[in-house]
């Protein structure tokens, strides 16, 4: 146990004293924290160059509709800010009238296109063909269709803009043909949202409190987020792991090291070395989140209940692949070679992924309490669980852990079979029947 | 439990093969409390397999053969009380000198180990790199350091394979002190070497292995006493003298000035001379003690391969 100790302690200097670690603490961060800093900053560079569009109106009842809308908004919505500071941020629509000519509409629809495809800056970039019996659709649907024509496909804002003004306004005459109140029409059938809320409970005074609304964006990211960070620090830390045994094998620090301590207690000292900086960097993350949630005022949805049963699976999760890490690297004779075996591994890491939605959506199901007791899984989807009110029953995180443990002691009694032998080869790398071989004759 | 206390390391009877491969053969040995016991033999004789065979790391077959570790017969490498160099050895490079040697220190247990660390650096002359990363040291510098995490806790018995490969003469002479100091306050220590004329001057018993087998096994002087009866370094004065036609000789080297006789097991010196005499004036006669390098080329040059019978050539003390 003492030895152990020693060896976690220098392996978990080691680790944390390196450059790589500080690097690779303040980079997941700076990418994610970055990337949204950057998305928000390029939000508004759009390309503010008037857009002109044209309208062939064949009801000849429509055009007004939309010249006025585009006027508004022109006026009003493209602005951000007032007075002084008061900047143009979207480009101004500019719509203009095509009369419908005696030429049949193919050949309008052609012209017009010819007339985009010229890309004359001054001149239109899009078109919208409205039909003539749009309003009051008869048996062609041909006839009662609006088609918008450019030659941006990915440009979908005049599409998704122009729809409104139109349908406004189609809605609108299609209510006087009928003689119906638009007023009345509005409020007849007017949606009513359905409230998303938690359930009511009874406050120490006696009095029945009243239910908190449900914040689903918290309740599906707040999951995501702490098997997103299991799985980083589980894969963050695979490398350091399989290089510090290879390091030891390359560097024939291996022997040396076996003369005082016996091999298992020096792959158990790597990984609670492994466990120590874990926690290190979980302890930064969760303190890190914990206070930029707090300041942002959302200090209810830290999931403070979770945490314990986090930080417990997440050293599981360390020991369990942790160990699968030892044994690749004293298989191998290069990070080359190690890279193959690593793969797998991550693999099987990173394959609660495929599910989590299923089991955010419904914590409680069978499939989900299937799901999160095999092993493997289990850290990563015991947790989401966990963390999606109401929570679960505590006997099946318990013998969730239980099944973990069990799996962790194999795969470390395995993985120290691998290592015992593998860490004085030398020269090539084992095949996997050899693994197999050790593992199981010793 | 006697014989425990005299010897530090007993094998008997011990083979270990790997596949096909017999590395080492039935092979017995012990290694009395408070002396330097050295290894030698070829390349891939199986010096370093036994060594590990000591240290535990490698088991021997199965079967009647054992191993005793200063008593014990434990089934791992790690024991405190022994200190171990291999022959494959390295440091962590990112580690500071002064670290590592704690590192180790605790490792085996020791408590009082910053003394320790200090006066093993003053001695070994590394007091300066203290500080320093292991990859801003030379090689024999991080020989050093190497050899004093083995020796750092005080260990019962040191076990070195070729401690002094690759250090120049003066380190090898600090390594040499070193060693001769162990012994002095109580430690056992077993080494392996290449190098005839350090193992003539330090060890107190020399044990060969050739491929896998035992063939010596004793003191210098009893070894020395075992093959030297049998070399005659002479010089003749007189014409047609062939020294192979004298009955009993069965190898001549011609140095020039003198001559050596290699002469069989059975024959009597005196008996030789006698014949020289026929010759001529013999004006030099000498009844040589063959250096240790002498005897390891006897037994491992290429013509010795089969000649080895290993229960006639062994030597005890």
């Amino acid at each position: 146990m003492r030895k152990m100790i020693v060896v976690a302690v220098r392996e978990y200097l080691a680790a944390v004293k390196s450059k790589a670690f500080l690097v690779s603490l303040i980079a997941m961060p700076v990418i994610w924290g970055g990337s949204i800093v950057v998305q928000m900053a390029l939000r508004n560079k759009v390309d503010t160059k008037d857009k002109r569009i044209a309208i062939l109106d064949y009801t000849n009842q429509l055009y007004d509709a939309v010249a006025t809308a585009a006027q508004t908004r022109n006026e009003k919505d493209i602005f951000e800010g007032d007075g002084p500071t008061r900047k143009q941020i979207k480009p101004r629509f500019l719509v203009q009238r095509v009369e419908p000519t005696g030429v049949d509409q193919a050949q309008a629809r052609f012209d017009l296109s010819e007339r985009v495809r010229k890309a004359d800056s001054e001149d239109i970039m899009a078109f919208v063909i409205i039909g003539p019996e749009v309003i009051k659709p008869g048996v062609d649907p041909a006839r009662a269709a609006i088609d918008y024509h450019s030659n941006s496909p990915t440009y979908d804002d005049i599409q998704d803009w122009v729809a409104a003004p139109l349908n406004e306004r189609i809605q609108k005459l299609r209510l006087q043909e009928a003689n119906l109140d638009a007023g009345i029409v509005e409020a007849a059938t007017r949606r009513t949202p359905v409230a998303n809320l938690g359930l009511v409970t009874r406050d120490a005074a006696g009095n029945i409190t009243k239910a908190e609304q449900t914040n689903e964006i918290a309740n599906v990211f707040v999951p995501l987020g702490l098997m997103m960070l299991m799985l980083m620090v589980v894969m963050v830390g695979a490398s350091p792991l399989v290089q510090s045994v290879l390091e030891e094998k390359t560097l024939r620090i291996a022997e040396v090291l076996l003369g005082s301590v016996p091999p298992f207690q020096l792959m158990m000292g790597k990984l609670l070395g492994m466990v120590g900086v874990s926690l290190t960097i979980v302890t930064v993350y969760l303190v890190g989140a914990f206070y930029a949630i707090h300041q942002a005022g959302y200090g209810s949805f830290f999931p403070a209940h979770v945490v314990w049963w986090f930080v417990v699976f997440q050293a599981l999760a360390v020991i369990m692949y942790g160990s699968l890490f030892i044994a690749v690297g004293a298989a191998v004779s290069d990070m080359k070679e190690a890279q193959s075996l690593i793969t797998p591994v991550m693999v099987l890491a990173v394959s609660p992924m495929f599910v989590w939605i299923n089991i955010v959506r419904e914590p409680t199901s069978s499939f989900a309490l299937a799901m999160s007791l095999i092993p493997p899984a289990t850290p990563m989807l015991m947790t989401i669980r966990q963390a999606v009110p109401p929570g679960i029953p505590t006997w099946q995180p318990l013998l969730g852990i239980l099944l973990v443990l069990l799996t962790t002691i194999a795969c470390v009694f395995a993985a120290g079979r691998i290592f015992r032998v593998g860490i004085l080869m030398q020269g090539k790398g084992a095949k996997i029947g050899e693994m197999m071989r050790w593992v199981f004759r010793g | 439990m006697v014989e425990w206390d005299m010897n530090v390391v007993e094998i008997d009877n011990v083979t270990k093969t790997f596949g096909q491969f017999t590395a080492v053969n039935a092979l017995s040995l012990a290694v009395p409390r408070g002396s330097i016991y050295g290894f030698i033999g070829p390349n891939g004789s199986g010096k370093t397999t036994t060594l590990r065979m000591i240290m535990r790391i490698y088991h021997p077959d199965p079967g009647p053969g054992r191993i005793r570790v200063l008593g014990g017969t434990k089934q791992t490498a790690a024991d405190d009380r022994v200190g171990y160099l291999p022959e494959e050895r390295g440091l962590y490079k990112k580690m500071k000198v002064r670290d590592i040697l704690r590192f180790y220190a605790e490792l085996k247990g020791c408590r009082d180990f910053k003394d320790r660390v200090n006066s093993w650096l003053e001695r070994m002359g590394l007091s300066e790199w203290a500080d320093k990363k292991v990859e801003a040291l030379s090689k024999g510098m991080a020989q050093k350091v190497q050899f004093i995490s083995a020796v750092i806790a005080g260990p019962e018995l040191v076990i070195l394979d070729e401690p002094f490969t690759g250090l120049d003469p003066v380190n090898a002479d600090v390594l040499r002190d070193a060693v001769l100091d162990l012994r002095k306050s109580g430690s056992t220590v077993i080494f392996s070497t290449h190098d005839m004329s350090v193992a003539e001057r330090m060890c107190d018993l020399i044990f060969m292995i050739y491929k896998g087998n035992k063939v010596l096994d004793g003191t210098l002087e009893s070894i020395q006493d075992r093959y030297g009866t049998d070399t005659l370094r002479v010089k003749v004065e007189g014409n047609g003298f062939d020294p192979r036609t004298i009955p009993g000789v069965e190898k001549v080297t011609d140095f020039g000035k003198l001559q050596e006789l290699r002469i069989s097991k059975s024959t009597d010196s005196q008996d030789v001379l006698a014949a020289l005499m026929e010759f001529g004036r013999v004006t030099h006669f000498e009844l040589a003690r063959p250096s240790l390098h002498d005897i390891f080329v006897r037994i491992a040059r290429p013509e010795a391969t089969d000649a080895v019978a290993p229960s006639q050539e062994i030597v005890h003390a």
